[in-house]
């Protein structure tokens, strides 16, 4: 694994910097295509556009997010913000010729700003850029604010993908995690945003939440399932330095690793009875069901993020907008710099990522096209993967390609810093050993 | 040239914490041989380490200028010892170049064990023992009560004693003129062939060693060859002179009586042994100053640089350490589990400890240390007799006949209600009791015969603990005795990891081997798959535990294509798992090593 040594730190706003960085000719010149398109041919592209806002902050969330409460003049704030967006939006797009494939409103809760202002900026972005037809184009809802109104509109604007924040089906459990749905306000919205004509609904579960037992949890996923979203995202809680559940995490009913890890195979069981194929690690999709702008991220194809804390991977290098909104804002109106870290990935560094990232998903490791992708060899990465097999933690899918099982995505860390190790033969001495 | 009847050498011997860095600080002080502003505590003890721990590791002599009362200029030489146990031989040698020494003893807590073994020591070097009652100003002192124990159990006077207190410096000035009416001047023929100890040496990168010594006839000039008795070694003497505080102050000769240095540019200590008789090489003496023995390593460990390319740079500070410690010795080893590193000889267990936190202070070095072991004899049955320090050497199946183990008498004294449960530890701890005395009507000293195999394991520990820190060890090297041992082997994943073997007393093997597995269990992390801890005695499992497999090591949530973020919580993943040592497939921290060295229950 390559150091980050690249990683320039250019945050801040300073109005006398140019919002480029210098050392990206490809982002300066404008010539996306080029650069972009290494080492495929014309790839296209996933735009991000981060809403940083919520109504109310979630007590496992350490996101970059604001309660809306925090500002008092809340309507002022996000029409300024979505017109900075915009003015991004527009920009970015002069840079790339690129066709866009998938469009992706995460957050926060995009479902905050007004239909209106989302109507907008979707519009922009059919305007601004080659948006593909059939292009992905999700929006993130939490329940409370998925209404029957807001759904149909935001459906008639072109969002044809609608990710739900459930997370549990059980109040008792809502409550502990901070949230201001209830299951039945999940279950109306999950209703409304079929009615509102949604083909394409995904739900967000999470499994160790406070209180929670194997069996609520498998009573969350049957009733999930009964609601036939064509996706399901499941994560399991992690304590994350900094938030209110980590303050009380020593003292709260928390699942242990191996019970998350039970839940977690409990989750694989119920959902591949149902039907659903679990392609990535934590994602289960009917049947070509599969979040193609998720997708993207574990495939090396480049997205572009906007808004604060928002990242990409484009134009051969992977960055950041700077985390604070009215830093990111004020960036944007004066013309200034936004980027927080910068890094050009090297080609070692993108076989690195190619072997982390591609693990997590069914696509699997080709170990054959390594070498001829990245110029990393495999070195001992094959008898690795033939011994990882045996514990049953991996599986040959045929043609070069290897891929974890359920359980070996459990363990995906520890896998991952094997497979780097082997390939820089890292190990060697002590597999013969063994 | 000094008059040799204004001489006084003498040392200060005491149990640890009774005050005699303190006193040595104030008689310098009195003296002036310190300015005020250069003045700081412990000052004769410059190691840092010393400081720290507030113990003498290295003999330091120094000369002062008394004015006494009769209106005479007495050269005072006091020669600092260190007063571990480990350092016995040391002490020895200090004590023999002195005519008299100082027994502090604390006001309030009385004679310890290593007072008595201090004041024995004293005593066959046939020293004039002068006690001074030190810390009367302590709420508790009881100087009447001390002194009757001093006369009681020591059998010498001390109506005379200084009472004193160090700290406040009240009474101290007593203790100058106690020493020049009561320390024998020392005798000499300063045209005799010339006879010096040595007590001490130091290595300096200018001058070469720096040998500390004692003259009791002839005359060492600077440009005399001199011969060192037992090592042979000759070298042409550069420089002689005295022992200042801070400094050296160079003379043109050293005569009977004088405690002073000589230099000759002599790269090695190990030429210089303590102990050894200086001489003439043109004309040498007759006969050796009695007492030189070669030092001998108890207490032997395996030490291994934590990442094994610092190897080179263990090595070298393993010869700068020695360069001015000549009791230590080490020679290469290698283990399968820790790669290459150095089979270390100690004095015993502070010296050991004192040596290995040198090498990670001085020399930034991280370690790993295997399990102390003490010197086996071992007898094979085709009659050969070999000495083992090392598990790994250790015999096992029908070529072993039997082997020893090296006994000591210890001696420990403690307030009387804990007598019992001093003796039940030095039971389970296979001691044979010898006798009980009262030294006084609330202390007892309980002599026992140890194995030394025992005290190198957590005895001082136990002890501290069972007493709340009262009771006192000391012990000397008594012999070796016949003892059912067995070699003990740890395996991961059924491996045996050779840097875990130790040798045991059958009779201890199994609570050991438990109480390690466990240990090892406790240190290990979770990883890909179940790893059997076991433990074993020549094949057969007497102990088992398991390190269950890793179940959940994840990155599930992907916020927004954070890749970077993902890089850096792996990227750290991996800069910890660097720090393991791998055991085949088993990746074993640093930790787990250490753990096992301190099992205590």
């Amino acid at each position: 694994m390559a150091k980050h040594k690249s990683i320039v730190r250019i945050g801040g706003v300073s109005p006398s910097r140019t919002r480029i960085p210098r050392s990206s000719s490809a982002i300066r010149s404008g010539n996306l295509t080029h650069s972009a398109a290494h080492p495929g041919s014309q790839r296209r592209l996933g735009l991000y556009i981060h809403i940083p806002f919520c109504r109310k902050k979630c007590s496992y969330c350490d996101f970059y997010s604001l309660s809306c409460g925090e500002s008092s003049d809340f309507d002022t704030l996000s029409e300024r913000y979505a017109t900075v967006l915009e003015r991004h939006l527009t920009e970015t797009a002069k840079l790339t010729t690129s066709p866009v494939d998938t469009v992706y409103f995460g957050g926060g809760t995009p479902t905050v700003l007004s239909t209106r202002q989302l109507t907008r900026l979707l519009s922009v972005i059919k305007k601004r850029f080659k948006l593909l037809p059939g292009a992905e184009i999700t929006v993130e809802a939490n329940p409370e604010s998925a209404l029957p109104k807001t759904l149909k509109a935001l459906r008639r604007a072109g969002f044809n993908r609608i990710s739900l924040g459930v997370q549990s089906l059980s109040d008792h459990e809502l409550e502990r995690l901070g949230r201001i749905h209830d299951s039945d306000t999940a279950k109306h919205a999950f209703q409304s945003a079929r009615d509102a004509g949604f083909k394409n609904i995904s739900i967000d579960l999470m499994f160790g939440i406070e209180d929670q037992t194997p069996e609520s949890w498998r009573d969350t996923l049957r009733r999930a399932i009964e609601l036939h979203p064509e996706h399901i995202s499941c994560y399991g809680l992690r304590v994350e330095d900094g938030t209110p559940l980590a303050l009380r995490a020593s003292t709260a009913n928390l699942a242990d690793d191996d019970t998350q890890a039970d839940m977690y195979l409990d989750a694989c069981d119920v959902l591949a009875d149902a039907g659903y194929r679990h392609y990535e690690i934590s994602n289960w999709a009917q049947p070509g069901m599969e979040s193609r702008h998720n997708l993207r991220y574990w495939r090396l194809e480049p997205y572009i993020g906007f808004g604060p804390a928002a990242h990409s991977d484009c134009f051969g290098a992977r960055y950041s907008n700077v985390r604070d909104i009215e830093s990111y804002m004020r960036g944007i109106e004066l013309g200034g710099a936004v980027l927080d870290e910068y890094e050009d990935i090297e080609e070692s560094e993108r076989a690195f990522e190619y072997v982390m990232l591609s693990l997590r998903t069914t696509d699997g490791v080709d170990l054959d096209s390594l070498s001829k992708r990245f110029s990393a060899p495999p070195g001992d990465a094959r008898e690795l993967m033939r011994s990882l097999t045996q514990q049953e933690l991996a599986s040959y899918e045929g043609g070069g390609r290897w891929c974890l099982t359920e359980r070996g995505w459990l363990i995906s860390n520890s896998i991952i810093l094997k497979v780097i190790d082997a390939m820089s033969g890292a190990d060697r001495p002590q597999d013969r050993n063994s | 040239m000094s008059d040799i009847t204004k001489i006084r050498n003498f040392s200060i011997v005491a149990h640890i914490d009774h005050g005699k860095s303190t006193l040595a600080d104030r008689l310098l002080e009195l003296c002036g041989a310190v300015d005020k502003r250069d003045m700081e505590s412990q000052i004769l003890d410059n190691m840092e380490l010393e400081r720290e721990r507030g113990i003498t590791i290295k003999a330091r002599a120094v000369k002062l200028d008394y004015t006494a009362k009769d209106g005479n200029t007495y050269t005072l030489n006091l020669i600092d010892t260190p007063g571990h146990v480990d350092f016995n031989y040391e002490v020895s040698r200090s004590l023999a170049a002195c005519e008299g020494a100082l027994l502090v003893v604390d006001a309030s807590q009385g004679i310890e064990a290593q007072t008595l073994a201090n004041t024995y020591l004293a005593v066959d070097a046939g020293l004039e023992v002068l006690p001074v009652i030190n810390k009367i100003d302590l709420p508790a002192a009881d100087p009447d009560r001390v002194a009757a124990e001093v006369e009681d159990v020591i059998g010498i006077d001390a109506s005379e004693a200084p009472r004193i207190s160090a700290k406040t410096g009240e009474n101290v000035a007593d203790v100058l003129e106690y020493i020049v009416k009561n320390v024998p001047a020392p005798t000499g023929d300063p045209d005799a062939p010339l006879r010096c100890l040595i007590f001490d040496s130091q290595y300096d990168p200018y001058k070469g060693v720096i040998v500390y010594l004692r003259a009791f006839d002839g005359t060492l000039r600077a440009g005399d060859r001199v011969r060192m008795m037992a090592t042979g070694a000759e070298y042409d003497v550069v420089e002689v002179g005295h022992l200042r505080p801070l400094t050296m102050e160079r003379r043109d000769v050293l005569t009977p009586g004088e405690v002073g240095y000589f230099t000759a540019s002599i790269k090695n200590v190990s030429d210089t042994r303590v102990g050894d008789t200086v001489t003439l090489a043109d004309r040498p003496t007759e006969e050796a100053l009695p007492g030189y023995r070669k030092v001998q390593s108890m207490v032997f460990s395996g030490v291994y640089p934590a990442d094994g390319s610092k190897y080179p740079d263990l090595r070298d500070a393993l010869e700068k350490l020695k360069l001015n410690d000549a009791s230590l010795s080490y020679e290469p080893e290698s283990s399968v589990a820790l790669g290459f590193g150095f089979r270390c000889g100690f004095l015993g267990l502070l010296h050991m400890e004192i040596i290995q936190e040198r090498l990670e202070r001085e020399f930034n070095l991280d370690l790993i240390t295997t399990a102390p072991s003490v010197v086996y004899k071992i007898h094979y049955t085709d009659g050969r007799v070999e000495m083992v320090d090392n598990p790994l050497n250790f015999p096992q199946g029908d070529v072993l006949d039997y082997a020893e183990e090296p006994f000591v008498k210890a001696s420990i004294i403690t307030p009387k209600e804990y007598t019992g449960s001093i003796m039940e530890l030095c039971q389970e701890r296979r001691g044979v009791f010898r006798n009980m005395t009262y030294i006084a009507s609330d202390r007892v000293e309980l002599h026992y015969e140890l194995p030394l195999n025992e005290i190198i394991y957590d005895f001082f520990d136990a002890l501290k603990s069972r007493t709340r820190g009262y009771a006192s060890l000391d012990y000397e090297l008594c012999d070796y005795r016949k003892s059912e041992l067995v070699k003990l082997d740890i395996l991961l994943n059924g491996d045996i990891v050779d840097a875990l073997s130790f040798i045991v007393h059958r009779e201890k093997a199994y609570p050991r081997a438990r109480r390690i597995t466990e240990k090892l269990k406790e240190n290990i992390p979770r990883q890909m798959f179940e790893i059997p801890i076991q433990a074993a005695i020549g094949g057969k499992i007497i102990a088992r535990e398991t390190v269950k497999a890793l179940r959940k090591d994840v990155l599930a949530k992907c916020y927004g294509g954070d890749i970077t973020r993902k890089k850096k919580l792996l990227e750290k993943q991996k800069e910890g798992k660097k720090r393991m040592r791998s055991l085949g497939t088993v990746d074993v921290p640093q930790e787990a090593f250490m753990a096992v060295l301190k099992l205590d229950e």
